[in-house]
């Protein structure tokens, strides 16, 4: 058996992780392949639905990241996400979906290393997590009703 | 409650309003919303605790608005979910008139929404026990247990948007549950779209649910959706110390403070 | 149909040592809809563009996708090269395989197959993408700069210098700001006012500039290229096209005891008053709230003697709506009360003062006409102590922040004080000396060495009076924390410079970001240090934080020329990347159900209403409206939107979702 590489797609914002990220390629800092980004304009423009479509889609894991606090291009698109984040993670909680596969960080665009470190951590968290079989199960319902 | 009764009357026979929204017999021992249009049939209106639909529901709906300037009957339910509906720019002062019930069964006239608010704030919205011990005792579940008994709860909706429906702040003219450009949820009333209704339903309803049950009221499969409303004003409260409707066009969620809680942040 | 062309670049070796690029090429070319791809060894040089250029042409294509650095490096070279191809240039995306797979990964299938999968997610994205054009907006070319004190000085007449028109208000009856109020200027000694007053009367005398003072602003709306401001002339009561300036009412004046303003109270002016002999308008302004007229109904004694008949009792406010293209914040600081250290005594003993206070003891247009004198009985301090960091730096205090002008105006005073009283005695209590800047330490060595001023380095704990002395108790550090006392005549107090009592507010009503201290903020620390995040508006001086007068004129020269790039251009060019508010066919016209929840989100105010009316004129709907103007492309308003009325051009719904799902679908 093959060793279970998690899918993590990252929810990140165009001015400060993407920068981060393109520092942490500048730098040569290694990480693992399991996670790719998706750009946005600004962590506000994140839009809960698409973090539960990407674990409808197989995703094991996401990272969601942008500006730190008083840094956001934008002004305040950070604050009103981060207020997003505590009440969709509040439900999800609730309803068993398991927040620990998401990460939520602010890693700035002078943060190249911290930008390697969440992916990291985040690969590691998820792989001893496994693979989400219990949210893949409700997802296949309709495959499997189609299939069948 | 003949006062009601007389109040409307006069409303309607004077032409202050052209109708008046309030609660009538329905089937079995059952009450309904009625839609008076003439004085004469103003007896018909009743008030008692059978009375729990959220008639705020029809101030936004097309077919009513035809109709004319309505009166309203309005329980603190009603009166929570006018604030909201207030502070959200669906309705304006001068285009309804409120007839407010207190708890104690007293009519009570309200001369602007901002009175509607002070005298919500004598009667503020509180999460009863039995409700706070049930959301208690789903979030001790392990998260496989807890996703596993929500997944049998919602399994049989069968997607009848009667939550929807029956919930005043769903006015929307289109859901995004309609929208398949691109098709957010999908159409089939599987698991995985029941969920994801579900979470789209009560993230929508953050920060302006004003507890009104309506939507548990409403479900024919008697899903206890409300318990997700519930937990949300739980967290609005715990995090952003807001709660309830107010005229204040800011709610939790339109509203921050740069100091708001990220220790979930890294 | 879409014909989306894939271009893979090499980058030299950087993404193909890592990546087979090749492989990339060929799966991403079986991609539906993709109807070219090939890899080449530089994409961003000539022929690599002009690959790009001819597959354009020659397949027609309708969609670009160059996988290569980073966007933020390259997305304008190859949006232009699909441009002058005939593409639009939005039709073209970056698929970032440099800096974020072959830089971070080690050569592996894995590698590749990350980079066939960042490929094939903006394959899907750019299949959605629409042609987007340059949002124009016209320019209005009048700036309006706000403030008249050096900053707003300068900033007024380089810009009208350019040939722009500028219109200057001022908050005071004169401008001059707090320059004109200081003595001499380190580290050359230059009299203060002698340097200035040329340039206020510059200001004056210039025909672009139109100088209101005593003047507010009242409302800003707008967006960049087309403000609408509001000013608010407040009543001078004085008509001042007819008064000559003579002066015979400020004699007059039978209410002489008003502390002055420009004197920081160490010297007294009349209700009718010029702050200052050289005060540009020369020309007085009744200061209502203290003449006897206005408060108790009798006098008028300046009316009678006015040979010009200028005097207008009945003058009210004035509301003045102004078009600008362009804003100067330059309103300034403030100094610190010192009521916030009762350690101190300030406010207690009458010679305990401020640094702006010894300033005016040390102007020969002073209280004491230059000469220091204490302000309690007029005599000469023998001794003198300065206390550096009065408040600055002490997190205790509300102000961890530095300052930054103290260290050297208080070298200063006390070099001016060992000018002015031979044999004086002068203490410096200090945490560090901080003299960068040009002739600045020597400066500062010059009043250690050749004035032979005593730096201390510790803190003052207490001031106290005692038989006619003021005790000051402090510490010294570099003296194994011995505990010092000296016995005064005078304790000058270097204040912090804070921010002016109403920055929060006017930062609120222009829509500009200020700090926790109320200082305006910068669009970016570093490379954008006099933009503010509201476009056309910009910063100098101390407003935006602490500054000396040269870091101060070269700001708002900066800010100045900000000011003229922009009214360089007829038309302005925004990026197209903003929200749009949908509209559908009768009877809907729009999904917005007008909750307008997205306009208290929106960090630009950018979303108004829009009233959709039948052909009759009939309201039908009230939706929300997003002004491209404003709109800077956050998108906070698409996330917002419970029904998805509103959407982003370039991240809309539909793009950031068939991203999603071409990301994980790889099986």
């Amino acid at each position: 058996m093959t060793e279970f590489e998690p899918k993590i797609v990252a929810f990140v914002c165009n001015w400060c992780t993407y920068a981060g990220a393109d520092l942490t390629g500048t730098s040569r800092i290694k990480y693992a392949q399991n996670v790719k980004i998706i750009r946005f304009p600004c962590t506000g423009r994140i839009d809960f639905m698409l973090l539960l479509k990407a674990f409808g889609e197989g995703a094991d894991g996401i990272i969601v990241s942008g500006c730190h606090p008083n840094d956001c291009h934008y002004t305040s698109g950070n604050f009103h996400a981060r207020r997003r984040w505590i009440m969709f993670r509040g439900l999800l909680d609730l309803l068993g979906i398991d927040i620990r596969r998401i990460q939520y960080s602010w890693v700035s665009a002078a943060e190249g290393a911290k930008w390697a470190d969440i992916v990291n951590s985040t690969v590691k968290t998820i792989r001893e997590l496994g693979p989400y079989t219990d949210y893949a199960k409700v997802a296949g319902y309709l495959e499997k009703e189609v299939k069948e | 409650m003949n006062e009601l009764i007389q109040k409307a009357t006069i409303l309607l026979e004077s032409n202050s309003v052209q109708v008046v929204i309030g609660y009538g017999k329905g089937s079995a021992n059952r009450t309904r919303a009625i839609f008076i249009t003439q004085a004469a049939d103003c007896e018909k209106l009743i008030f008692d605790s059978r009375c729990i639909q959220n008639l705020a529901v029809y101030l936004t709906k097309q077919e009513i608005k035809k109709l004319g300037k309505p009166a309203i009957v309005a329980p603190i339910p009603v009166l929570r979910s006018i604030v909201q509906l207030a502070a959200e720019n669906q309705i304006a002062e001068n285009d309804l008139v409120v007839l407010g019930v207190t708890p104690e069964s007293e009519l009570v006239e309200f001369e602007s929404f901002a009175a509607i608010e002070t005298f919500l704030s004598t009667h503020r919205i509180e999460i009863e026990g039995k409700y706070q011990k049930t959301i208690e005792m789903i979030k001790s579940m392990p998260v496989s247990e807890r996703f596993a008994y929500w997944v049998k709860e919602l399994e049989p909706c069968f997607k009848c948007y009667a939550c929807r429906s029956a919930c005043p702040l769903c006015y929307c003219t289109r859901c995004t549950v309609e929208n398949n450009q691109p098709q957010w949820i999908s159409v089939a009333s599987h698991p995985l779209g029941n969920l994801e209704w579900h979470v789209m339903r009560a993230m929508h309803l953050a920060g302006r649910c004003t507890d009104c049950e309506a939507c548990y009221n409403a479900c024919p499969m008697g899903i206890p959706i409300h318990l997700l409303t519930k937990s949300m004003l739980q967290d609005v409260a715990e995090n952003f110390g807001t709660y309830g409707p107010s005229l204040d066009k800011l709610n939790a969620l339109s509203s921050f403070k740069p100091d708001d809680k990220e220790s979930f942040i890294r | 149909m879409s014909k989306i062309g894939v271009f893979i670049c090499h980058c030299g070796e950087n993404i193909s040592s890592t990546v087979d690029v090749v492989r990339v090429a060929e799966e991403t070319g079986k991609l539906e809809g993709v109807e070219f791809s090939t890899d080449y060894k530089y994409m961003c040089s000539d022929p690599g563009q002009t690959i790009i250029k001819q597959t354009i042409k020659e397949k027609g294509l309708t969609g670009v996708v160059v996988a290569a650095c980073s966007p933020r490096m390259h997305e304008p070279t190859f949006r232009k090269a699909c441009q002058e191809a005939g593409l639009n240039p939005y039709m073209c995306e970056m698929s970032n395989l440099r800096e974020h797979c072959s830089w971070v990964h080690d050569k592996s299938e894995a590698t590749t197959q990350k980079a066939i999968d960042l490929v094939r997610t903006l394959v899907e994205k750019v299949k959605l993408n629409k042609p987007l054009y340059p949002i124009k907006v016209p320019v209005t070319k009048t700036a309006l700069v706000l403030g008249g004190g050096i900053a707003g000085i300068q900033a007024s007449l380089d810009i009208a210098n350019a040939g722009h028109k500028v219109i200057l208000v001022e908050k005071d009856p004169s401008i001059g700001g707090h320059m004109s109020q200081l003595s001499e200027t380190f580290p050359t000694l230059d009299c203060s006012q002698c340097i200035l007053t040329p340039r206020m009367v510059e200001v004056a005398q210039h025909p672009n500039i139109t100088l209101w003072t005593y003047a507010e602003l009242e409302k800003l709306e707008g967006f960049i290229g087309n403000f609408k401001a509001t000013i608010r002339k407040k009543a001078k009561s004085i008509d001042e096209n007819i008064c000559n300036g003579c002066g015979h009412c400020t004699t007059k004046c039978p209410t002489k005891k008003i502390p002055s303003e420009f004197n920081t109270g160490l010297g007294t002016r009349t209700a009718i008053y010029v702050p200052f002999p050289q005060a540009v308008p020369n020309k007085p302004v009744i200061d209502k709230d203290n003449c006897t007229y206005y408060q108790k109904g009798k006098c008028k004694i300046c009316e009678k003697l006015c040979p010009t008949g200028a005097i207008r009792f009945d003058q009210q406010d004035e509301l003045v709506e102004l078009e600008v293209g362009a804003v100067v914040i330059a309103t300034g600081f403030n100094v610190m009360q010192p009521s916030g250290f009762p350690e101190y005594g300030y406010g207690k003993y009458k010679d305990v003062i401020t640094g702006l206070q010894f300033e005016r003891l040390a102007s020969a247009s002073g209280p004491t006409l230059g000469e220091i004198r204490r302000p309690s009985d007029g005599k000469i301090p023998e001794k003198i102590v300065f206390v550096a960091c009065a408040g600055s730096r002490d997190p205790a205090k509300g102000i961890p922040y530095c300052s930054k002008i103290c260290c050297m105006y208080t070298a200063k005073h006390a070099m001016l004080y060992q000018h002015k009283v031979h044999g004086g005695k002068s203490y410096i209590f200090y945490m560090d000396i901080r003299a960068a800047g040009k002739n600045y330490e020597e400066f500062v060595r010059r009043a250690i060495v050749d004035d032979e001023v005593n730096y201390i380095r510790g803190r003052v704990s207490k001031v106290y009076e005692e038989n006619g002395k003021l005790i000051v108790k402090g510490v010294d550090t570099l003296l194994n924390a011995k505990p010092v006392e000296i016995e005064a005549d005078m304790v000058v107090l270097a204040s912090a410079a804070v921010a002016n009592p109403g920055a929060e507010e006017l930062a609120q009503k222009m829509h500009v970001s200020y700090d926790s201290y109320n200082f305006f903020s910068e669009a970016h620390p570093k490379l954008k240090p006099v933009e503010t995040n509201t476009a056309g508006i910009f910063l100098a001086g101390a407003c935006q934080a602490p500054k000396d007068i040269p870091e101060t004129v070269s700001q708002a020269s900066g800010a100045a020329s900000k000011v003229i790039i922009l009214f360089s251009q007829n038309e302005l060019s925004r990026e197209p990347v903003v929200a749009v508010v949908n509209r559908s066919a009768p009877p809907v016209y729009s999904t917005c159900v007008g909750c307008f929840m997205c306009a208290s989100a929106c960090p630009y105010q950018a979303i108004g209403e829009e009233l959709i009316t039948d052909r009759k004129g009939n309201v039908i709907k009230r939706v929300a409206k997003v002004n491209p103007g404003l709109c800077q492309g956050c998108g906070t308003c698409v996330a917002f939107c419970r029904s998805k009325s509103i959407d982003i051009d370039g991240y809309s719904n539909e793009q950031m979702y068939s991203e999603v799902m071409a990301l994980l679908n790889n099986d």
